[in-house]
């Protein structure tokens, strides 16, 4: 024998693989993002045949095959929604990416099913039974439905996994049973050798097995012996693993369009909570989340969602994405949304007290604080305040996105000229005549390297109300005031 | 009950015109002797709010709370600036002493931000120090406004016009303050905790703007009059 397949490792258990097949993974999303009641059908991409149907639609006599026009006929009032191949891609891999946190060696098998290594979890997990259970938890959490199965070959998996009666067991002897009690359509060899082996009257895979390798490869097709060789193991097949993506994307698509924020966040708790569980499990936060919000007729609008500082709990999260809502109504019905991640920062270990003596307490407060304020009232309505350097008054200072703040410095405040309090967002005529004047001129020329001239004579006077000013005079002989003394 | 009765009154609370208790709720000095002296050695209450009533700026409003930013910034908590009329001006208060990276200003569009702003500042646990300029406000709104600073436990200084002293509200303190002849801002206690309110006194604050006391009758010739015709 020429080729061999994966069989025993040396010194470890044979290589078992997991097989997820998702029989109506698109009927599933749609129907988890909404509470949508009523019959849902997905249509193929020409809007021609039925391809899967939910349970209120098959009751009323909807089945996939059927054309949909028939479907229509059956239940009037049917909920269509158009399966779209880039959409199912992305959905797999969705599925992949929660699968990624229970097993290190996945591959994708398009269009709807999934592989995982799970030989060598048993340890990790206590056995096959331990690993079967996670998986069936994780997809109920999901409100996922797929069929499981189990075979010592990627294509005995699948193959097992399609008739829905997927084993735990990781006996060879067993699944080679299973599988050669399947009938030969659903082998899926292509039709032309099907009819062929059929007409030689074999009509279930384990017939099939029993030939001799060199009479198939000869009589039928060598690409035949292949995938025979497959299933059983005794060809090597190997699927190189996936590799999750460093972004965090998930979408809902709504059936029925959604016209109030409120309908969003039915959807957006649940995305939330995987995006803590993503989150937890990298170790990592992040601080940006990107919102895009999908109209029929308009284009995206997208929201940016930002905290101050590195979160990953989806409550704060969804309570900044609620008050971005609030101040933004919605421009128009909502038909899906996509929430994506990009940036991730590493999470600090949560310590008693950090290098600036601050309790992380404090710390947290203080981002959700302003994460808070600044989700309601927009991000240009906190500043932070800073002297500059530059003699003209109104460039003296700058105000800037407030950030935490860092170590204190010592600045040489001492060296600073006194100043006023106040200063006024522009100089202001004077009208009143001062009653007393305190202290000047000071003169502050400068500005000639920017364009913004400035030559002023400055005094500090009391103003008949008895308030302290501080007042100039330009090169043109009028009088302002700049600032008080408050 | 009479337990209940007698804390209250300990507290001082309950007002009692015959006795002056030392009340027992907490506060933060405010930097001028003369003043603690007035607000029976207290200061500004922290859990509740006070009221600064004005009709002008530049009297010296922003150097009465100056040693509390002072204090309040040095210890690393945040104050917050809330509708200012005008811009504070960054290199007067480095100068002073305080630390701006601590000093957060907030301008609101409309009242409905303005509360929701005010209450959230004053229920955490972030900030010791609210200065708000409010403009109008309802006196259920004040009330409301009172109930977070209990909450939060900070100082809230709500700067408002002289208008609104006959206009009763729940602040713990409220003072009214007026220039005085020689820079000095002076202070008439309208309402305050434990006590009779009609206290007055005055603040010297001419070094607000370099003016010592003694020379605050110089003159500095400016060319005015003539300028002006």
């Amino acid at each position: 024998m020429s080729f061999r397949g994966p069989g025993p490792r040396p010194g470890g258990s044979p290589v078992l693989w997991l097989y997820l097949h998702f029989p109506h993974l698109l009927l599933d999303h749609v129907r988890r993002s909404q509470d949508a009641t009523g019959a849902l059908a997905i249509v193929d991409g020409a809007g021609q045949g039925v391809v899967q149907a939910c349970p209120t639609a098959r009751d009323l006599g909807v089945t996939p095959g059927m054309r949909l026009k028939t479907a229509l006929g059956l239940a009037p009032d049917l909920n269509i929604m158009r399966a779209d191949a880039k959409q199912e891609a992305w959905l797999l891999e969705d599925q992949a990416r929660w699968l990624y946190h229970y097993a290190a060696h996945i591959t994708l098998a398009p269009p709807d099913g999934l592989w995982a290594e799970v030989s060598s979890l048993q340890k990790l997990y206590g056995g096959l039974p331990a690993i079967w259970q996670t998986v069936e938890q994780a997809l109920t959490e999901r409100q996922l439905t797929a069929w499981v199965a189990i075979g010592h070959t990627p294509l005995a998996a699948r193959l097992l996994a399609h008739t829905g009666k997927g084993e735990c067991t990781a006996d060879k002897g067993h699944i080679l049973t299973a599988l050669g009690n399947l009938p030969l359509q659903a082998a899926g060899f292509d039709k032309k050798s099907c009819t062929r082996l059929q007409r030689l009257g074999l009509n279930t895979l384990g017939e099939v097995f029993a030939l001799p390798a060199p009479e198939l490869a000869r009589r039928l097709s060598p690409e035949l012996l292949a995938i025979i060789q497959k299933i059983q193991g005794t060809r090597a097949d190997p699927k190189a693993p996936w590799r999750p993506p460093h972004t965090f994307r998930q979408r809902a698509d709504f059936i029925q369009e959604v016209e109030h924020a409120q309908g969003l966040l039915f959807s957006l708790q649940r995305i939330l909570a995987e995006l803590e569980e993503d989150l937890c499990w990298r170790q990592q936060d992040t601080d940006t989340l990107l919102l895009v919000l999908q109209h029929r007729h308009e284009e995206p609008t997208r929201l940016r969602i930002r905290t101050t500082g590195p979160e990953h709990r989806a409550g704060v999260f969804l309570k900044l994405i609620q008050l971005k809502l609030d101040q933004q109504p919605l421009r128009a019905p909502v038909t899906g949304l996509v929430l994506a991640v990009k940036r991730f920062t590493g999470r600090e270990a949560p310590g008693g007290q950090d290098l600036l003596g601050e309790t992380q307490d404090l710390n947290e407060a203080w981002h959700t604080l302003i994460s808070r304020l600044q989700a309601r009232l927009g991000e240009q309505a906190l500043k932070q305040l800073a002297p500059m350097d530059d003699h003209r008054p109104e460039h003296a200072w700058s105000a800037s996105e407030v950030r935490k703040p860092g170590k204190r410095q010592d600045s040489a405040s001492a060296l600073l000229p006194h100043r006023p309090l106040w200063l006024l967002k522009g100089p202001r005529p004077l009208e009143q005549t001062p009653v007393a004047w305190h202290s000047g001129p000071e003169r502050i020329s400068g500005g000639w390297w920017d364009g913004q001239r400035v030559h002023r004579d400055y005094y500090i006077a009391r103003l008949p109300g008895g308030e302290l000013a501080w007042v100039f005079r330009d090169v043109n002989d009028g009088w302002f005031i700049h600032g008080w003394f408050g | 009950m009479s337990e209940l009765l007698s804390s209250l009154l300990q507290d001082a609370r309950i007002w009692q015109g015959h006795k002056h208790r030392k009340t027992t709720q907490p506060a933060e000095s405010t930097g001028y002797q003369v003043l603690d002296n007035q607000l029976g050695g207290l200061g500004w209450p922290r859990g509740a709010l006070s009221e600064c009533l004005l009709d002008t700026c530049g009297i010296g409003e922003l150097h009465l709370v100056l040693p509390l930013m002072q204090r309040i910034s040095a210890a690393g908590k945040t104050i917050f600036w809330l509708n200012p009329p005008h811009t504070p001006y960054a290199p007067a208060l480095a100068r002073e002493g305080v630390d701006l990276d601590h000093l957060v200003m907030i301008n609101t569009r409309d009242q409905g931000d303005f509360l929701w702003t005010m209450e959230n500042c004053l229920r955490s646990p972030v900030t010791g120090l609210v200065l708000a300029w409010p403009g109008k406000l309802a006196s259920r709104d004040v009330r409301r406004l009172q109930l977070a600073s209990e909450a939060g436990g900070n100082v809230c200084v709500l700067f408002r016009s002289c208008r609104f002293s006959d206009q009763n509200s729940p602040a713990a303190l409220r003072l009214e303050l007026a220039p005085g002849e020689h820079q000095e801002l002076k202070v008439n206690i309208i309402k305050r905790r434990g006590s009779w309110p009609g206290q007055r006194c005055s603040i010297a604050l001419g070094h607000r703007a370099n003016i010592a006391v003694q020379d605050s009758s110089r003159v500095v010739q400016g060319p005015w009059p003539e300028a002006r015709g």
